[in-house]
């Protein structure tokens, strides 16, 4: 059976205010969904409520089971999370902390060991496995970070801005990693600010995107679509030009007097 | 690595060994009386003690991803300090020198111990507490003993202040094989259980949200480590006083000379906390000839210069 994740009129409140309002979305294993959206418009807490790490009304289910009555372990099997700061302080070695990633499974620290490895070639990232994750610099660290997501072995991946504070080309070779990931048949929910990177996934399947602003979902289309340029101007309340590049379509925030109350204005 | 573990675990087995034979002569008869009778049981109480302190220090220090975290942290000592001087002083009022066969201020230590720890474990067992809060909540309660049991000091007479000092300074008494006896059990829960939690410990390291999304139940490891760390440190506090620094210290030696991986720092902690505490007893016998100093202050005049180097090489 493939898996699912599947929110339904998910809300979160801290204090008077609605982090989450309302928001109902699914996805499936062999999915990929962008999540946009501007800063504090509730992506990170619906990534948070979706694996029960904060309290929500709705429903959150994974494979049609109440995500909360799932253990600790059954819940790992199923959805992955790399967090937007996934900072270890301790100088323990790559190879140990993507051991310790494997938590889930009841095997042998050999056998641990045996599946970190893998998951660090798979992530192209084996040759720092010796090193102190302290050492690695930003790129090296979320590659390091992808394959803890891969020594898991969860079909589901949720995924908080992994490209946050990476030069340009580490941010398109993580990417492609993703892509890479999705392609193996995982289902993808990733945050991002930077729509224009979804095209270093690398793949003819639709990738669906969807806008959430002010604690609701604001739009949902697939990346293709000719809609996205508007409704992704809208979410961010500014200007987009379309420009047609080689690698494909790439979405610019306009230069001058684009928002909505310029816009008006004029 | 592996040469530093060795080159650690036989430093500190090799003190255990001499440490016995370390003061005055064994001739005769009353020398082996001595060996046997008083500096053998006083050395295995050094282990099973130093052993104990370190390595719930070590977890403590995990599970509350601060190194400043020590058994002192979250009220296992002010709990035991508190019960301690609970006996000492209303123990003549109330008539009482034993409960139940044993030393009424091991008891009440004990039990003040487990009261306090229990108490913070309950709230960290609850799944939305967050570290920081049971930090806070564990020195809270500790003030709170302490202004008790500062209160208790105030009304005790002349006798009573000095077995409270005495107490509360940490020594190793000289109570033979029962004390090693006594503690035993407690402390080898205390161990088995926490070196079980290994794995969790080190998936905690990536931080409590990751480990929780990598299928760690992370309050009900907190409860574990916070509510069996309280059954082995309140038995070795209940008989030997809080020994300062050893629960704080030693897991930093650790780590500076085979690392941070749990894996290696849990059971060293150990070795190294029972060869720390076994040298410490036994300097505390030599230093001043004729007289024994409480062990808690040649663990604290070592450990803080010792801890000070330690923060400024870490810093370097």
């Amino acid at each position: 059976m493939s898996s699912s994740l599947q929110m339904i009129g998910v809300s979160v409140h801290a204090r008077e205010k609605a982090l989450l309002n309302d928001v109902s979305l699914r996805l499936n294993e062999g999915e990929f969904v962008a999540l946009l959206g501007p800063n504090g418009a509730g992506k990170t807490t619906l990534l948070r409520a979706a694996l029960g790490l904060t309290k929500a009304g709705g429903r959150v289910l994974l494979d049609d089971q109440p995500v909360k009555s799932l253990s600790g372990a059954d819940r790992a099997a199923k959805v992955a999370w790399l967090p937007q700061h996934s900072h270890i302080a301790e100088p323990i070695t790559v190879l140990e902390q993507i051991t310790a990633a494997r938590f889930r499974f009841s095997e042998s620290h050999r056998d641990a060991e045996t599946g970190a490895l893998r998951a660090l070639e798979s992530a192209d990232a084996a040759q720092f496995k010796d090193r102190r994750i302290t050492e690695l610099s930003g790129g090296e660290q979320q590659r390091v970070a992808v394959a803890g997501l891969i020594a898991q072995e969860s079909p589901l991946l949720l995924l908080d801005e992994p490209a946050n504070h990476l030069d340009p080309n580490q941010q398109i070779e993580l990417y492609r990693l993703i892509g890479r990931l999705w392609r193996e048949g995982r289902g993808v929910l990733c945050i991002t600010h930077d729509v224009n990177m979804l095209r270093y996934v690398g793949s003819d399947a639709p990738i669906r995107v969807i806008g959430l602003s002010n604690g609701r979902l604001q739009f949902e289309c697939e990346y293709a679509s000719t809609e996205l340029p508007s409704h992704v101007g809208a979410l961010f309340n500014v200007g987009m030009e379309v420009l047609d590049s080689a690698g494909g379509r790439l979405l610019m925030p306009a230069a001058h007097g684009s928002t909505d109350a310029e816009r008006t204005q004029a | 690595m592996k040469t530093r573990v060795l080159v650690l675990c036989l430093l500190s087995i090799a003190m255990v060994c001499a440490a016995p034979w370390f003061g005055k002569s064994l001739d005769g008869e009353s020398g082996r009386f001595i060996l046997e009778n008083l500096r053998i049981p006083r050395v295995l109480m050094a282990v099973l003690v130093g052993g104990t302190m370190s390595l719930v220090g070590a977890c403590y220090q995990t599970i509350f991803a601060n190194p400043l975290a020590a058994p002192s942290t979250v009220g296992t000592t002010a709990g035991a300090t508190l019960g301690a001087l609970v006996a000492v002083v209303l123990g003549p009022v109330i008539g009482l020198s034993q409960a139940g066969g044993l030393p009424l201020t091991a008891t009440f230590a004990f039990t003040g111990a487990l009261l306090v720890s229990f108490a913070v474990a309950a709230i960290a067992a609850r799944g939305n507490t967050r570290v920081n809060d049971i930090l806070l909540a564990g020195i809270a309660i500790s003030l709170a003993a302490g202004a008790i049991s500062a209160g208790l000091q105030f009304s005790a007479d002349q006798l009573q202040l000095y077995a409270a000092i005495q107490w509360t300074l940490g020594h190793l008494p000289q109570v033979g094989y029962r004390g090693v006896v006594m503690i035993l059990p407690f402390v080898l829960v205390c161990w088995v259980v926490l070196l079980s939690q290994t794995r969790g410990l080190q998936t905690l390291l990536g931080g409590e949200e990751r480990a929780h999304s990598q299928g760690l139940n992370v309050p009900w490891l907190r409860s574990v480590v916070l509510g069996v760390g309280a059954l082995g440190v309140g038995a070795c506090v209940a008989w030997c006083g809080p020994i300062a620094f050893i629960g704080l210290i030693v897991p930093h030696i650790v780590r500076l000379g085979v690392g941070a991986s749990r894996r290696v720092m849990l059971p060293m902690s150990l070795v190294v906390g029972a060869g720390f505490l076994a040298t410490c007893d036994t300097l505390s016998r030599l230093v001043i000839p004729g007289r024994e100093l409480p062990v808690g202050v040649v663990t604290s005049a070592i450990g803080a210069p010792l801890l000070v180097w330690l923060v400024i090489k870490q810093r370097r």
